[in-house]
């Protein structure tokens, strides 16, 4: 649940980007702090290893306006990739409020997308969580890639893989070039303030 | 389709996924590539190509190995660790939450930030004890046994514990040493003689130091704890309830605790243990030793992660919550 500090009005809400290894979390956050400057209110935070992969996670704030006299701030960070990261993940993954599962659109990815989104359904019940609960946006990501002839999954292809159950917005994206970041980045938001005020009672 | 174009098709795509960072993708394409000209070697009789790609099979077998082999818990920056020690702290108390903070850096592998922040804390009161033991486990974390039995003697050289906290912390790093096989008697505290007030009555105030007993009961605890119940677990047993090793009882020292989370390491050779404690199974009969007393308690396998660097690697990281102990 969002961290709400009621002496200083301010909510605290955490999303985080979650996804195989390599299929784009810290572009999508990249991008977002190139592109809304306006609602960034710090320095992005990476974490990164050998071969430009997450460590730990990456972490931009950014800051919403005011609700009902709250201040809203958003935390958005990344969870590393790797299958080794396994319990790092599990600690990003901590009093989530919203989720955005970017998926790898490259057909030799499919079992790694699959086991990720596994991966993520077993961590949130941990905490006693639901991935049909909890506000969640499918990205597919890598779309652009089909320019260059690497074979990609069809759309309907991983929106049935993925989202057959669990019916969230998805957005194709190519965060490299930004296109569906902010679609996914503005529903992910929308969907975490529904939930919010929900809690909230508002 | 035509063999040199389904050569060229498989170069083609194994450049791109190296360029998208898929490494051992991009190796498949190649070795398939290579085998396609090894088997046409004849046909298409380009020794020259399958020179190169086997430079990049090589090149990228090497290149896979050296980040696999890359630290997992590398020093992040300072800001990083700040974020770490102020993002995952979520103590409901404000107060509580510098030393789950300073914990949270344990738990990221920030460990030399980790022992400054609590040797801060050790300047409050309220956490002094708490930080004393954590710098200690670090130092165990690290292998840094001497280290942490040449803190020990810093404090009680200096005047910053008093007998009681020395004692506790003694109790705790001695039952540490001596399983670990390390002779080293630690030296115990004298308590202060106890000073009579001289103060009147009634004021309920004494100014000489009060003696509490060294080792002081430990209440026996019904059903949910909270992480300010308990007590520093040194070893655990564990009976099997399911799997091919079941009603085996294994016997694991505690590497590191935090709160109700207490980790364990697990050889790699003993791949039963390793796949009968899933994250999630729960553990219905646990003996939890502590350096003072054993109690009986149930757990639940919080995560369990495959250890890929470092002295310990291959071994397995096993984190279990302590539920119930009585």
């Amino acid at each position: 649940m969002a961290n709400i500090n009621l002496k200083k009005r301010e909510v605290e809400c955490k999303i985080v980007y979650y996804g195989p290894g390599r299929c784009g979390k810290t572009t999508n956050i990249e991008y977002i702090f190139k592109t809304f400057q306006k609602q960034v209110t710090g320095d992005m935070i990476t974490t990164e290893t050998d071969g430009d992969r997450t460590l730990f996670f990456d972490f931009l704030p950014m800051g919403l306006g005011k609700i009902r006299g709250y201040d809203i701030r958003l935390q958005l960070y990344t969870v590393p990739g790797q299958v080794k990261y396994s319990a790092t993940r599990k600690m990003v993954l901590r009093e989530v409020d919203g989720l955005v599962f970017v998926a790898d659109s490259l057909a030799v990815r499919r079992k790694k997308n699959i086991l990720s989104l596994k991966d993520l359904h077993e961590n949130l019940k941990e905490y006693g969580l639901s991935i049909f609960k909890i506000p969640l946006v499918l990205q597919y990501n890598k779309r652009d890639l089909a320019e260059q002839g690497i074979p990609l999954m069809p759309y309907k292809t991983m929106e049935r893989d993925l989202n057959r159950q669990l019916k969230a917005p998805s957005f194709p994206a190519s965060a490299v070039k930004g296109d569906g970041v902010g679609d996914t980045l503005k529903t992910c938001i929308k969907l975490t303030l529904k939930s919010l005020k929900k809690q909230m009672g508002w | 389709m035509d063999i040199k174009k389904e050569i060229k098709s498989l170069l083609r795509h194994a450049e791109l996924y190296k360029s998208q960072g898929l490494l051992n993708e991009a190796l498949e394409q190649y070795i398939q590539a290579g085998r396609m000209l090894k088997k046409h070697a004849a046909r298409i009789g380009n020794t020259k190509l399958l020179q190169a790609v086997a430079g990049r099979i090589r090149d990228l077998k090497a290149e896979i190995a050296r980040i696999d082999a890359s630290p997992d818990m590398s020093e992040v920056t300072e800001k990083a660790q700040n974020i770490i020690k102020e993002k995952f702290a979520f103590a409901e108390k404000e107060e509580s939450r510098d030393l789950e903070g300073a914990v949270a850096l344990v738990r990221f592998g920030q460990f030399e930030r980790a022992m400054r922040e609590f040797r801060q804390l050790m300047g409050r009161e309220e956490f002094k004890l708490d930080a004393a033991k954590n710098i200690i486990r670090c130092h165990v974390t690290l292998d840094a046994l001497d280290d942490a039995a040449a803190q020990y003697r810093e404090w009680f050289d200096n005047e910053v514990l008093s007998a009681e906290e020395l004692n506790k912390l003694r109790v705790f790093l001695q039952s540490i040493l001596d399983k670990k096989g390390i002779r080293e008697t630690l030296p115990v505290r004298e308590p202060a003689p106890t000073v009579r007030p001289t103060v009147v009555e009634d004021q309920g105030v004494m100014d000489g130091e009060i003696i509490m007993p060294e080792l002081v009961e430990v209440e026996v605890v019904g059903e949910e704890i909270s992480e300010e119940e308990i007590i520093d677990i040194s070893s655990v047993e564990i009976t099997l309830e399911e799997g091919p090793g079941k009603g085996r009882t294994v016997e694991y020292d505690v590497s590191f605790q935090s709160g109700r989370v207490i980790n364990l390491l697990i050889s790699s050779s003993d791949k039963t243990l390793i796949e009968t404690l899933r994250t999630g199974l729960e553990l219905k009969k646990v003996h939890f030793y502590s350096p003072i007393a054993m109690f009986n308690g149930e757990g639940v396998v919080f995560s369990k992660s495959r250890i890929e660097s470092g002295p310990k690697q291959g071994d397995y990281s096993l984190d279990i919550q302590i539920q119930h102990i009585r």
